[in-house]
């Protein structure tokens, strides 16, 4: 039975929503609706070129579905196996339904785990679609995604390092200081020059103040000077 | 007679009173300096790993500078009073030499702000955080230094990366070599920390949901005490010496003045 439905990039606002090797799917709510509880909903990540001549039969864990084999041998991959329990219908609102694709670090070499959630190798395009199962035969399956891009990281050398220009603030203070600094020097050499010299008096000069000391006048009184003749 | 002396006397009066405000400013340039280079934001190990870190010795002299201003402004009231020739004469020298020494340090800090740009720090940070095969031994102290820095920044601001998250997802670096993309989007602590260190919400981070993780960037809490610093360098220098200026001015012509 195939549905409508095409998986989407989660639509919460995330920082992670694509990163180099990851992305986050919304999680199919109230999209299987006649499924049994034992039926087995798998996440099929495919390479664009795959999905044309794409097999519902071929069962998840064989070499051509396995994740250490994509994209080389195997052009698809099946993983995030679940039962429509983990997908409850309606969804609980303000909670945040999301699968990340990629997340499972520790199996990326292991061949025993053929149906692991490794992260992408590349940055893509890839386009995956939701398949249930039953056993081994094939019972729903939804349309396949728009392609999915994940982002690629750019060599750090091309950050331009070097600086802008100086600011005006700058050329300001550097032309002001220097022009002040030149007055200053000038004056001093025309100070030493010019007027530094003995040879200059001039009324305009002033005498250092001195120590002002008090002077005992002698006061010449009259009954002094009969003393005096006599 | 009577009206030069008045004269005279009003110029000294100016330049006992310039001269006091020299000498606070000096002590005040000191001390401000000081608490520049005290660092209290402990951002000198970015500085010291761009190999330029000409802010600092800007904020060395200016702490030299000002406490020559002080005394040479205290020499120069004692001059002025006096109306010793030589004493004045030494105080002009000494003063022209600290201007030229305050003037390098406005300048140098000036131009160095010029040189700190959001570019600077990120590729700083993209090359050295975390980064595990050092060349020689100053290599490690340095990336040692911004590592630790970058971790406290992190912590203390709730931000991360120099412009958000997504400069460690935009541009490869040495934090992505030793950490998988899938298990490591972005460092650790970029994301809401408890009070033991450790993420509240590690997979709300890794997915990026608000409120796990810090979406601002770090450049507004690294530029603004560096600007606070240069600018409070050059400026506050700049202001001393266009004063110092106008009492140098005064004293030159007060000590063509003196009768010899």
């Amino acid at each position: 039975e195939k549905l409508p439905y095409a998986p989407t990039l989660a639509r919460t606002p995330l920082g992670g929503l694509t990163t180099t090797s990851t992305f986050v799917l919304e999680q199919p709510r109230c999209v299987f609706t006649t499924l049994g509880d034992d039926a087995v909903i798998w996440l099929v990540v495919a390479i664009p070129e795959a999905v044309e001549n794409f097999n519902n039969s071929v069962g998840p864990g064989t070499p051509e579905r396995a994740f250490q084999g994509f994209p080389g041998s195997a052009d698809a991959y099946m993983t995030l196996n679940t039962t429509i329990l983990n997908y409850p219908c309606p969804k609980p609102p303000g909670e945040i339904t999301v699968l990340r694709v990629g997340s499972e670090t520790g199996c990326t070499k292991d061949e025993r785990r053929p149906t692991c959630n490794g992260p992408l190798p590349g940055p893509g395009p890839y386009r995956v679609k939701f398949l249930a199962l039953n056993g081994s035969e094939p019972v729903a399956e939804t349309a396949w995604s728009e392609p999915i891009t994940l982002r690629t990281a750019r060599p750090l050398s091309s950050i331009p390092a070097m600086g802008s220009g100086h600011s005006a603030g700058m050329i300001a203070l550097t032309a002001i200081l220097s022009i002040l600094f030149a007055i200053l020097l000038a004056s001093l050499v025309a100070v030493l020059v010019f007027w530094g010299s003995d040879a200059y008096g001039g009324s305009s000069t002033f005498s250092k103040p001195e120590a002002v000391t008090v002077r005992r006048y002698n006061t010449h009184h009259a009954y002094d000077q009969p003393a005096a003749r006599l | 007679m009577a009206k030069s002396d008045d004269g005279i006397h009003i110029l000294q009066g100016l330049l006992v009173f310039g001269n006091v405000v020299i000498g606070m400013c000096g002590i005040a340039l000191t001390a401000e300096c000081i608490f520049f280079v005290s660092d209290p934001h402990g951002l000198y190990p970015l500085l010291e790993a761009t190999e330029n870190d000409d802010i600092y010795a800007a904020a060395w002299i200016g702490i030299f500078v000002g406490f020559a201003l002080f005394a040479l402004s205290i020499l120069g009231i004692i001059g002025v009073i006096k109306s010793n020739r030589t004493l004045l004469l030494v105080y002009i020298i000494l003063m022209l030499i600290t201007y030229a020494f305050e003037m390098a340090s406005c300048i140098t800090a000036a131009t160095h702000r010029d040189f700190l740009t959001p570019n600077l720090f990120l590729k700083q940070m993209l090359e050295r955080y975390n980064k595990l095969e050092t060349v020689n031994n100053n290599d490690k102290w340095m990336t040692e230094g911004v590592t630790k820095t970058w971790d406290k920044l992190m912590l203390q601001n709730q931000c991360c990366g120099v412009r958000g998250p997504s400069d460690w997802q935009e541009y490869t670096s040495a934090f992505r070599s030793t950490h998988s993309d899938a298990d490591f989007p972005w460092p650790r602590n970029c994301c809401v920390l408890d009070a033991r260190g450790s993420p509240v919400n590690l997979d709300g981070c890794k997915l990026g949901v608000p409120g796990y993780y810090n979406s601002n960037g770090c450049y507004d809490a690294i530029s603004g005490p560096m600007n606070t610093h240069a600018w409070g360098v050059a400026w506050f220098g700049f202001a001393i010496l266009c004063w110092t200026f106008c009492v140098l001015l005064g004293t030159m012509f007060y000590w063509s003045r003196i009768e010899y």
